[in-house]
């Protein structure tokens, strides 16, 4: 074991408030960018849960929930494209809901295709719903929206825009972010969101080799009446729009600081404090002539290992607190690349605060021990 | 049993057998300013030999912690110079300094000034490694033949709180002796000892200076050190008092360098006061 560790080890207690503090650092990131990329997955959930390689929409569209019509002829220069397996229309906007006692809502309208390959269907419409979508009028909502929209049971009708809509089944996961999701077919998505016959909102296309993806995407970009993504481009895009129209971001920016600043504060004066507690034994290895980066290193090593010791306590409790908020209905997202981002921060800081406890040696006086 | 004393050649410094390995001329050094000015070092001259062990005494205040700051290159005096193994070391840069004292310097302090969470062990190794840049085999080596030395060998795993007083002081020689180094520099090594221990410890630092060649100055108020040394200073108000053999015996009662407690009438070997 190196003497750094040695030394944390049997001093553990004091070190404490430092590993604590960067602890409840790497928490703080980890389950604030963890809430944010859940609340705002929903916003590309049309993206994540259908089965499309590329999406083609009006320029310069921001998200996917924000799409304005385009013409369907559109299709033919996704069609055209060799690597292309095959292409559909699809709809998507947002429309109001007239609810029964009289109030409307702001809904969010998504019409598709609807086959077992379709490339528009989210993957939780069943065989039995999206056969009853068929029918002219017939809507899914999810089930977490039902009283939203005074929706009682599967049966009830309601308007949309006007037209009367009737409630065919219900989805169980895909709850929505500003409007509920209503799913239908592409006959009842057009009087619903008011588009013309020869208007769509997206093409959608699916690669013979879905690598392909980007190349095709870079070939149709050379076109300026549509926007051309891949399916991770548009899905991140839009995410991406809402965290920053909304200033989620800015506030997420604000906590983390704040969680960052306390946790250098604290690590620091642990470090300080504890180096200080052994300033004469270092003031001996100054008085034999070792170099003052040996002591500096050893307190770099320190900070270092409190960084590591608190990550190792924060992740456990991330992922119960992100489990229990699942729980509660409240999804956390925790991919792999955001807790490796929030270890990074936090060890950063962590070792930033350990330059920050460096200037206890500048107080290490050897002489000082001869008086 | 050799501990790898450094020769003179190996020093690359002109330093013949027999010729002062220290000397200083004219030191001072003073304190305050204007009325509150202290003068704790008084044109003070001496010069010790290589391999000798010499003793500093004095009354509280008279200076010999100051002078010892001053002989080692811890402390800058006002004016005088230093000059080890025929460097005046006052004159070096400070980088110079700081690794003339890697090289040569080594210190024991009253307090022990031990990590307590590092092994008797560890101690040691930390100085071997980081002073002489051993590797950790080295290191581990080194140590094992200067625990054996200080009859430490089933301490080593031991931290300081598990240790006694004069085994903490013995592991603080042995953090000093690791880096075989040509000064070891000694600040009442021994006052926080019972007398058996203390007489222990002085025996290593004699050993190191007679058999390894090191040159030990030690300061002490403790008057039972001085049949163990080669040579005594006597400091009071800042100044050289008579230093020579003679005049000590007249003044303590005990004759330097004799190595075993002499009984001289008055004396009280327990205390060590005359």
């Amino acid at each position: 074991m190196s003497y750094a560790l040695t030394i944390l080890w049997y001093d553990r207690q004091r070190y404490l408030p430092g590993v604590l503090a960067v602890s409840f650092s790497a928490l703080l990131i980890a389950l604030q960018c963890g809430l944010l990329l859940g609340l705002f997955s929903i916003t590309s959930l049309p993206i994540d849960h259908t089965n499309a390689d590329i999406w083609i929409g009006a320029p310069g569209v921001l998200s996917v929930d924000l799409g304005r019509p385009i013409r369907e002829a559109t299709l033919a220069r996704l069609e055209n494209q060799p690597e292309i397996e095959r292409t559909e229309i699809y709809l998507q906007g947002f429309s109001y809901w007239s609810k029964s006692d009289g109030g409307t809502e702001l809904c969010m309208v998504i019409g598709s295709r609807l086959d077992e390959n379709a490339l528009g269907k989210v993957n939780e419409l069943t065989k039995d719903l999206y056969e009853k979508l068929e029918e002219p009028g017939a809507i899914v909502i999810d089930e977490s929206d039902m009283e939203r929209l005074s929706i009682k049971a599967i049966g009830d009708v309601a308007e949309v825009a006007g037209n009367r809509v009737r409630v065919v089944g219900m989805t169980k996961t895909l709850k929505s972010l500003a409007g509920p999701y209503v799913f239908c077919s592409v006959t009842t998505a057009r009087p619903l969101l008011r588009v013309f016959p020869d208007q769509i909102t997206y093409v959608l296309g699916k690669c013979k080799d879905p690598a392909d993806a980007k190349t095709v995407v870079a070939r149709l970009r050379e076109n300026n009446n549509f926007s051309a993504f891949t399916s991770a481009e548009f899905s991140f895009r839009s995410r991406w729009h809402w965290l920053t129209k909304t200033k989620a971001g800015i506030a997420l920016g604000y906590a983390a600081a704040l969680g960052l600043l306390v946790g250098a504060v604290v690590t620091s004066q642990t470090l300080y404090s504890a180096t200080m507690a052994s300033l004469k034994e270092f003031a001996v290895l100054r008085a034999m002539g070792i170099p003052k980066w040996r002591m500096q290193l050893l307190v770099m090593t320190q900070s270092f290992w409190v960084g590591i010791s608190g990550i190792v306590l924060a992740f456990p409790a991330v992922h119960g607190l992100a489990e229990l908020a699942d729980r509660l209905g409240v999804r956390v997202e925790l991919p792999f690349w955001l807790l490796g981002g929030a270890a990074t921060v936090t060890i950063s800081m962590a070792l930033f605060a350990g330059l920050l406890a460096l200037r206890s040696l500048k107080s290490m006086e050897p002489a000082a021990l001869l008086r | 049993m050799s501990i790898g004393h450094k020769s003179i050649s190996d020093n690359g410094l002109r330093n013949p057998a027999g010729a002062y390995s220290i000397q200083c001329r004219d030191l001072m050094k003073s304190f305050g300013t204007g009325e509150m000015l202290t003068v704790a070092i008084n044109q003070v001259s001496l010069e010790i030999k290589h391999g000798e062990i010499a003793l500093m005494m004095g009354p509280s205040g008279s200076g010999k912690s100051t002078l010892l700051a001053m002989l080692s290159g811890l402390l800058h005096p006002d004016s005088g110079k230093v000059v080890a193994l025929g460097q005046e070391i006052w004159k070096l840069p400070e980088t110079e300094l700081e690794r003339f004292r890697l090289r040569h310097c080594s210190f024991i302090f009253q307090g022990y000034n031990l990590f307590a969470s590092l092994t008797a062990r560890q101690q040691l190794e930390l100085v071997a490694e980081w002073g002489d840049g051993a590797t950790k085999k080295e290191a581990r080596k080194k140590t094992d033949e200067i625990l054996c030395l200080l009859d430490l060998a089933k301490k080593g795993h031991l931290q300081p709180g598990e240790l006694s007083g004069g085994e903490k002081q013995r592991v603080a020689i042995g953090r000093a002796l690791i880096k075989c180094p040509d000064f070891c520099f000694a600040d009442e090594p021994t006052s926080a000892l019972d007398w058996a221990h203390g007489e222990q410890v002085i025996d290593l630092l004699r050993t190191a200076a007679h058999k390894r060649g090191c040159t030990v100055l030690i300061v002490a108020h403790d008057a039972r050190i001085i049949p163990y040394v080669d040579k005594v200073f006597y400091l009071e108000d800042g100044k050289l008092q008579d230093s020579n053999p003679e005049g000590l015996t007249r003044v303590f009662g005990h004759q330097t360098g004799t190595g075993s407690k002499p009984e001289i009438p008055g004396h009280d070997a327990q205390t060590g006061t005359i």
